[in-house]
């Protein structure tokens, strides 16, 4: 990899400009670009999102009813995620709301969402990176002190080695590589048994879902959630024995990606017998939730009322290829106007917007949810999970393990080995959620509670109602925070905004010139690899560590 | 003994079965896409991924993706096998497969803005001003080598959601980019699997077929005539429904999650051509209306705007729907008259004039009418065949109860019925 990309900055002695383009093993088009100074530091960074589609502007002036198949292909990675948002803006609009089995099979769809995207990215997008042939090329003393050091979590993975667990990250041909790519499909086949398909599932509806849920569904898909508590047990343990191994290894790791502790997450999976797409009620079932929405800022939360969490947000513009509109900077009175021109690191230079809450770039992800989860020490629910106000303890059924009680802890230091770590986590904690919902859609089904739309449902009898009205969709993906923002009048709509997880990762600089959290990290990490082609390791590292999805991060 | 036919299927191990390729390489390229159609493939099982990169399939290449999510390397050591097959130096044949439509951003000024970017320095119109490469450069440039051209999903066969009316980025299908008179270098025009996101295992199928006959092993499968496979978009998606028999007989849902025909929240699928709820949308399970969900056309030119809005009634339906009402209503009351009789019906039954089921109580009952219909029914059922009614009559009355009574076993008592409801036939 060489320097090619003439920014309008001059090159000084020994200072090397890389362009990552494209970097791979994302969702999405992402062009990098770091400038590396003469003592290896990365002292520059921009993340450049390549790709623009053009989904709001395609919903304006469209049929209200069609927000919800149209915006869940703004991204095949999440689609589910965004069709459920787009429901929820809608529900809020035309002031209907689902029955508490539709709430149940949607957490439970999304859940087993996340049962598919954990393992994509712990072994496809980001597990390569920590891979036999990766790391004896990039750190050959390190695949050397790898051999000579055994896996502590031998008794739960069965790897005896931490050079073992290397061997079977390895891309296409690793056992856990394979593994992932088999897991990934026992969710997405749970999935469509009540989706119908996955990515873009067909049975979401505003006011609930369209899925006709028997009994033999639900054996279906209990008989496939039930493969993950012994899987994500072990999927802890390798990536607690792989990100200790390197934390021990060399210090310089600890400090990569390394950002202020700024979280933000909106929460998901909705109380069934809470939730009533009412804005005026959305703190109180929003705190309900089975992951409790916040905003951590510093290392301090700071709510966990979604209203506080929402208003104080804003997107800019000012380095990406959109023209201003008027008015204020709240995602839901954003205007799109695309505007494709030459990039300019210095001026516009991406699709994705800068979202910023009250002006700090926050960082969202499956792992935020955790954080404000385990800090607001707020669950309603606890029959699997727990919080503690520093950690999140998870107690995993027994399956062919034993049960365990897995407990995730704050770190004191975040950064991109952690960051890997609590996604471990995240998959054993979505793993609870799906066999939780599994259980309750049981249990209302026992009890008779089988309707699974609201009252003014969406058939042909429904009307949309004429009137100007607005909703907000309060979501999460298997990268977190997702709201989607509608305002219509006459059912047609006037205005859809999507603010997705990957935007506030992936940002571009905002108005002050802040950076984003990507940009940031990345400045923060230490090159500490070698060799021709992993010479620049350690930024993608950090970069994956994000599990970026540029779909996502503009649409 | 006589044969049919004296042919046979190959000549039997000689110089055609060795393979003459030993790996194709696959580019994949995204347009304006969501990356769906990569988690679809990612799905697939027949064959799946790993099969077709790991070469582990007898008589196929091993295939060589260079896929941006899949791949070991990023920037310039990911772009060096595009540069390759642009410079005719890979020394293999390349298939290209393009996920997303294709944006008309060759429209724009060369050297400035574009809505898709891959790579950097690979043409130089771009890389004077330090641009990223336009996605449409390298369609461009690698589409007339390649051995075939595959456009995976709906947004890449007919432009899909952001070809949709209003918006400004004149996305289009591959098709359209490349124009009709668009033949591989192995002489194949491009192939269409759509579907948004389309079945994985319809792709890796395709992919397969396509390796098949560049082996030589196969002759290409049938397309149409909109370069679909025509063993799986062939048929609509309506005549291989699971619910398509609550259409013959009238019966349609009303609300969403109701369990009847779909058409009436808004399914298509009488006039789409889609093969998912046969093939179901992984390993056999699923499938949009088998879990309830309404065909929205995902897989033909012209979604979403000729489908909108969702959830609506198809104006088309109000036509065929009314008829089915009138003519299935007929229909299914003279098959619950009969499936009443199945259900009561058995020789024991018969004979001891009894349903013996608890379950049974509400609805075991016969009429005389019911006694009636059942005669006439079995005269025709076994007219010119063998009489079973007739000899149902003398089969001797089972004596077991008789004596388990006698010895005080006695199973009259109320039963209490679970919460899910008894449906009576009538109701079904």
């Amino acid at each position: 990899m060489q320097a090619t990309f003439m920014g309008e900055r001059g090159s000084g002695l020994g200072i090397r400009h890389v362009d990552l383009d494209p970097v791979s093993r994302v969702a999405g088009a992402l062009s990098f670009h770091a400038e590396i100074d003469h003592n290896g530091r990365v002292n520059d960074a921009h993340a450049l999102s390549t790709l623009f589609r053009g989904y709001e502007v395609i919903l304006k002036d469209r049929d209200a009813r069609d927000a919800v198949f149209i915006s869940s292909r703004a991204c095949g990675v999440c689609g589910g995620a965004h069709a459920t948002a787009a429901a929820m803006a809608c529900e809020m609009a035309f002031g209907v709301a689902p029955p508490p089995m539709a709430i149940a099979a949607r957490n439970l769809m999304s859940a087993i969402e996340n049962l598919y995207d954990h393992p994509l990215q712990l072994f496809l997008r980001a597990g390569p990176d920590y891979s036999e042939p990766v790391v004896r090329e990039a750190t050959p003393e390190l695949w050397r002190r790898a051999e000579g050091t055994s896996a502590p979590g031998q008794a739960i993975h069965g790897f005896k080695l931490i050079s073992d667990i290397m061997t079977a990250l390895t891309r296409e041909t690793g056992e856990l590589y394979l593994e992932a790519l088999l897991m990934s499909r026992f969710a997405r086949e749970a999935y469509v048994l009540i989706g119908g398909k996955y990515p873009h599932p067909e049975t979401m509806v505003p006011g609930g879902v369209s899925s006709t849920i028997d009994t033999s569904d639900l054996n279906l898909i209990l008989l496939r959630i039930v493969k993950f508590p012994d899987y994500a047990q072990r999927v802890v343990a390798i990536w607690n024995d792989i990100v200790d191994f390197f934390l021990e290894a060399d210090p310089g790791y600890g400090e990569a990606g390394t950002v202020p502790m700024n979280f933000i997450d909106l929460g998901q999976w909705d109380d069934p017998l809470a939730y009533d797409a009412k804005y005026e009620n959305c703190a109180a079932w929003g705190e309900r939730r089975f992951a409790t929405p916040g905003v951590i800022v510093n290392g301090s939360l700071t709510t966990t009322r979604l209203p506080e969490i929402d208003s104080p947000v804003e997107e800019f513009v000012d380095h990406s290829f959109y023209e201003e509109w008027p008015g204020d900077n709240h995602p839901a009175h954003k205007q799109t106007i695309p505007r494709p021109s030459e990039a300019k690191l210095s001026g516009k230079y991406s699709w994705s917007t800068a979202p910023r809450w009250h002006g700090h770039p926050m960082e969202t992800g499956a792992y935020a949810r955790l954080w404000t989860t385990a800090m607001a020490n707020k669950l309603p629910h606890r029959r699997f999970v727990q919080p503690t106000g520093h950690s999140l303890l998870l107690a995993m059924p027994r399956a062919a393990l034993p049960p365990n009680v897995l407990e995730w802890r704050m770190p004191q230091r975040w950064g991109t080995f952690e960051r890997t770590r609590a996604r471990a986590y995240a998959l054993a904690h979505s793993t609870l959620v799906a066999y939780e919902h599994t259980l309750i859609a049981l249990d209302l089904k026992r009890r008779g509670e089988t309707k699974v739309s609201g009252e003014s449902h969406m058939s042909n009898r429904f009307k949309v109602p004429k009137g100007p009205r607005t909703g907000v969709g309060f979501w999460g993906s298997g990268r977190g925070y997702l709201s989607h923002h509608m305002s219509i009048e006459h059912g047609v709509i006037q205005n859809y905004q999507i603010l997705g997880p990957s935007t506030w990762t992936m940002s571009p600089r905002d108005r002050l010139g802040t950076l984003g959290v990507c940009e940031q990290a990345v400045t923060a990490t230490p090159l500490l690899s070698g060799g021709p082609q992993t010479a620049y390791l350690d930024i993608l590292r950090t970069i994956r560590s994000f599990d970026p999805c540029m779909a996502c991060a503009a649409h | 003994m006589s044969f049919r036919s004296s042919g046979s299927f190959g000549a039997g191990p000689g110089p055609e079965f060795i393979q003459t390729l030993s790996e194709v390489h696959m580019f994949w390229l995204s347009g304006m896409s969501c990356d769906g159609c990569t988690v679809s493939m990612t799905g697939a099982s027949a064959p799946s991924m790993e099969q077709l990169v790991g070469g582990t399939l007898p008589l196929l290449p091993a295939v060589r993706l260079h896929h941006p999510m899949l791949a070991e390397h990023s920037g310039e050591a990911f772009m060096e096998p595009f540069k390759q097959a642009m410079a005719g130096t890979l020394n293999a044949p390349y298939i290209v497969v393009l996920e997303g439509s294709v944006p008309d951003d060759q429209a724009l000024a060369p050297n400035g803005g574009c809505y898709a970017a891959l790579g950097v320095g690979a043409f130089p119109i771009r890389s004077q001003t330090g641009q990223s490469d336009r996605m449409t450069d390298w369609l461009k440039a690698l589409a007339p080598r390649a051995a075939a051209c595959i456009a995976i999903g709906t947004c890449a066969t007919y432009g899909g959601i952001p070809a949709a009316a209003g918006n400004i980025t004149g996305s289009m299908g591959l098709m359209d980019f490349l124009g009709a008179g668009y033949r591989s270098a192995a002489g194949i025009p491009v192939i269409n699997v759509p579907g948004c996101a389309p079945i994985g295992d319809n792709f890796t199928e395709v992919v397969s077929a396509v390796l098949s006959a560049l082996q030589n092993v196969q002759p290409l499968p049938e397309f149409d005539d909109l370069g679909r496979p025509l063993w799986m978009f062939g048929e609509t998606v309506h005549r291989h429904c699971p619910k398509a028999g609550y259409y013959e007989e009238g019966v349609f849902s009303e609300a969403p999650g109701d369990n009847q025909c779909l058409v009436e929240i808004g399914c298509w699928g009488p006039v789409v051509q889609c093969n998912i709820v046969e093939r179901g949308a992984i390993n056999h399970l699923g499938g949009c209306m088998v879990a309830g969900g309404p065909c929205i056309g995902c897989t033909m030119p012209g979604f979403p705007d000729k489908y909108s809005p969702f959830y609506k009634t198809p104006p088309g339906s109000f036509v065929s729907g009314s008829i089915s009402k009138v003519y299935g209503g007929g229909i299914r009351r003279l098959r619950r008259m009969s499936m009443k009789s199945g259900n009561t019906v058995a020789t024991t039954w018969d004979n001891a004039h009894e349903v013996p089921s608890a379950w049974a109580r509400a609805v075991g009952h016969k009429t005389p009418a019911d006694r009636a219909m059942g005669f006439f029914y079995k005269k025709l059922q076994y007219h010119g065949s063998a009489d079973l009614g007739k000899l149902g009559r003398k089969t001797p009355l089972p004596l077991t109860r008789d004596i388990l009574r006698q010895d005080g076993l006695d199973f009259e008592r109320p039963v209490p019925v679970l919460s899910e409801a008894i449906k009576s036939r009538e109701e079904i």
